[in-house]
């Protein structure tokens, strides 16, 4: 590992809040995905704390049926349009666009990028997807979406195909191949930063292959346990060896920071922030079944759980404490469940304070992304460790609401991890890549 | 355009921009804009051309131009032209929906079904060659933008804290377009724009998508349609003739008339409730708006919008049950 090695800091912008209730928080805006003047205030106060980018995620497809699970999931702003936007109102910090190539057209995604690389100066990422909705297939008339293999051949040769471009000044690509016939050249110069800085998320074979292979950056997901976020650090980094880039991409997980100056004030807003999402009703267990979309899991209601923690737990006041006896009977999966609630809440099953039946209920569905609750010094320590631990070389930050989080972070968080020597108190340069310590790729 | 789209007593200028007006650093762009914006032209139409230029012009695409000037800009209404050959429907209705939301009702779509060999000879993929089908895709492109724009109706928004409700799936529609090029299913992923229906243009010429826009565009001067015209002008008669012939004498068409002479006598032609102003310099962008625009006759416009610019009414939306049916029929 290289001595000089910096922590990246990402805001990961779903402008309706991460957390599924964020948006009815009292001091939320709640139609903030729609309220440029926020968008943009709260993308300046990230750049004042100089984190490298601001990151805006994508679907191609709307499900209002998700309001309740995830409502960020259902609509937004097109990226590319609130990214110029954003663009227009900083000077420094990275803005990433997500586009999925299994969707848009070689020559389209790589105009934008480019267009975006040039008004902003050279600030543009492009978090490259193949879409976790098959239902995007029906808004782009297409009978299904592609299989895996199919989205990443795709993908990929979209890549080679925009970098072809980028390069090739005015001089024709002639780009042939089964999937595509594409002359060129670009109507724009090379971008600033000469290949749009790439990053790229997934859990396939070929999503991590694409990652080691050609990302700057890989956007982890979550994963359950601090054995499988190791596992999957060094398998991107072993990968990356492959073709000598284990040094050069980064490893960015997700993380919910639920931070307030005191513990007690973190966890009281975390529990705050869980009492105002609506739970699924209650259902059969025969009818049991998981709920769809991004953050995928099951719903939360008692019969959920009881699936979760294989105890009966139906039919109990969801704010009673849960008996020890009851606790103790709980299968591995809940006892790894039951940890991860006393993590959260600080809440136990036999101490001063009790866990719940709502703690329960709450811990059933798969989290979007690993949260942390804690004063600014036991986020800071969490971020360290990860840092430090073989799991992380930076994060894209979930904001729980906005804007509140965003500056409980860069108000909080951030300078704690400038005291520590973690975090760049300035940026060194104002491209994207001077952040992200890269050089601008020579010409092929 | 339907006649008597407009009200008669609107006058509006808009400039529609070359690649060339748009080539060089953002903060050159942003000035361009905003002495635009200064000067009270109405709206601005933003270049989109997928292919590179025979002339070397490189701006940026229409969408990010429009986005970065939306956001740096208050008041000028800001257009984008997209070739419905080279996107795809779904996109393009979020990406001007968007635009509408970002620049509060401003926006509008300057719509082409014209396919060029250049551009065609940077799309082709499986499944999609843009030289086919252009027109039968075009024609039901525009009306499934439309639609799209619709699929939330207004409110479907709901966010209200108290009671958690988010949206309104009621309120929220598919648009179950299945059509011989083209299928979506929708709702899209961005909620009613302002507007309602941000503007569509078209060129008069441009069949296919003529018949579903707002404002027809041509250089004929027609009562309801936006007069489309190529000044060369100069305080000296002798020198705008100097210019015209500089630019090789270019004579006016069906899309554009070309108008030579002193500013009094450009205005005089201009006497249109719409004109639409393309540049063959940018010394002559700069002399037009110096010395032309202050001499045209024009009122304020009725609100802020680029609908309100051009006396159009509310949209109704198609997939409200309370509408007037007969309404939603007529107004596009
Ligand atoms: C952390 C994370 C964030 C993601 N964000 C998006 C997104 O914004 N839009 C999207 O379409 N897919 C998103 N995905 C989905 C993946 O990029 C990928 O396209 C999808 O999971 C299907 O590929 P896979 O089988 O490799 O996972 C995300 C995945 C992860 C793990």
């Amino acid at each position: 590992m290289p001595a000089d090695r910096e922590l990246h800091l990402g805001l990961m912008f779903w402008a309706t809040g991460t957390h599924q209730a964020g948006w009815r928080h009292p001091d939320a805006c709640a139609d903030a995905a729609y309220d440029i003047e926020l968008i943009l205030e709260v993308s300046r106060t990230a750049e004042r704390a100089k984190l490298d980018f601001v990151f805006l995620g994508d679907r191609l497809a709307c499900d209002p049926s998700l309001q309740h699970s995830n409502p960020a999931q259902i609509s937004r702003l097109e990226p590319f349009a609130a990214a110029a936007a954003i663009a227009a109102a900083t000077t420094h910090i990275g803005v990433v666009v997500t586009a999925n190539p299994t969707y848009s057209d070689p020559y389209g995604v790589a105009r934008n990028l480019a267009s975006l690389d040039h008004i902003s100066s050279g600030r543009a990422a492009w978090n490259l997807v193949t879409g976790a909705d098959a239902a995007a297939a029906l808004n782009y008339s297409r009978d299904q979406h592609w299989d895996t293999q199919k989205r990443y051949d795709w993908a990929e040769e979209t890549l080679l195909i925009a970098r072809a471009l980028w390069d090739a000044g005015d001089e024709p690509i002639n780009h042939r191949s089964e999937y595509f016939s594409i002359d060129g050249p670009l109507d724009l110069p090379r971008p600033p930063q000469g290949h749009i800085v790439l990053l790229n998320a997934g859990t396939s074979d070929q999503a991590r292959e694409l990652g080691a292979r050609y990302a700057d950056m890989v956007f982890a997901g979550p994963q359950p346990t601090l054995a499988k976020r190791k596992e999957y650090y060094a398998d991107i980094k072993s990968r990356a060896a492959k073709y000598g880039r284990e040094h050069h991409v980064t490893v960015v997980p997700g993380l919910t920071p639920i931070v307030a100056p005191t513990t007690e004030e973190a966890v009281a807003l975390h529990d705050q922030l869980n009492s105002l999402i609506l739970l699924d009703p209650e259902v059969e267990v025969s009818e049991l079944v998981r709920a769809g979309g991004i953050g995928e899991g099951f719903k939360r209601n008692l019969t959920s759980a009881s699936a979760a923690f294989g105890v009966e737990l139906r039919g109990n006041d969801l704010d009673a404490v849960v008996p020890a006896e009851t606790l103790a009977r709980v299968s591995d999966d809940g006892r790894r469940r039951l940890a991860e609630i006393t993590r959260l809440t600080r809440r136990t099953a036999d101490g001063p304070d009790r866990i719940t039946y709502a703690d329960l209920v709450h811990a059933t569905p798969q989290q979007l992304s690993h949260v942390v609750v804690g004063n600014p010094e036991e986020i800071a320590d969490e971020i360290q460790l990860w840092f430090e631990d073989g799991m992380a070389d930076g994060f894209n930050i979930y904001p729980a609401y906005v804007p509140g989080s965003v500056t409980a972070f860069t108000e909080l968080v951030v300078p704690e991890l400038q005291r520590r020597g973690l975090f760049r108190k300035d940026y060194r340069g104002r491209m994207l890549r001077d952040h992200l310590g890269l050089e601008v790729p020579g010409m092929r | 355009m339907r006649s008597g789209a407009y009200s008669s007593s609107a006058t509006t200028v808009g400039y529609q921009l070359s690649g060339m007006d748009l080539t060089g650093l953002p903060s050159e762009l942003v000035a361009t804009a905003q002495a635009a914006e200064t000067a009270g032209v109405d709206y601005l139409v933003l270049p989109d051309r997928t292919a590179a230029r025979p002339d070397g012009a490189s701006p940026p695409t229409a969408l990010i131009a429009a986005a970065f000037l939306a956001a740096r800009t208050d008041e000028i209404g800001i257009v984008v032209t997209a070739a419905t050959a080279y996107h795809e429907p779904y996109s393009l209705a979020r990406q001007v929906a968007s635009l509408d939301h970002i620049g509060a009702g401003r926006v509008g779509w300057f719509a082409d079904s014209t396919t060029d060999a250049a551009s065609d000879a940077n799309h082709r993929r499986e499944g999609h060659d843009p030289a086919r089908n252009a027109a039968a895709r075009a024609q039901e492109f525009v009306p499934l933008v439309r639609d799209l724009w619709d699929s939330w109706e207004d409110g479907a928004f709901v966010h209200e804290k108290d009671t958690g409700r988010f949206v309104d799936p009621a309120r929220i529609h598919a648009v179950d377009h299945v059509g011989a090029v083209l299928a979506v299913r929708g709702p899209l992923n961005v909620i009613r724009p302002p507007q309602g229906q941000p503007v569509v243009f078209a060129r008069a010429a441009d069949t296919p998508v003529a018949d579903h826009a707002d404002v027809l565009v041509s250089g004929v001067p027609q009562a309801d349609h936006a007069f489309a015209v190529v000044p060369f002008v100069a305080r000296d008669e002798a020198v705008a003739r100097e210019l015209h012939a500089a630019a090789g004498s270019p004579a006016g068409d069906a899309d554009n008339a070309v108008i030579v002479g002193t500013p009094e006598q450009v205005a005089a032609q201009l006497r249109h409730p719409h004109v639409l102003v393309r540049f063959t310099t940018r010394g002559q962008l700069a002399a037009f708006t110096e010395l032309v625009l202050p001499l045209l006759d024009r009122s304020a416009p009725s609100g802020p919008t680029l609908r309100a610019r051009f006396g159009l009414p509310a949209a109704p939306n198609r997939f409200a049950p309370t509408q007037d049916k007969e309404l939603t029929g007529n107004a596009r």
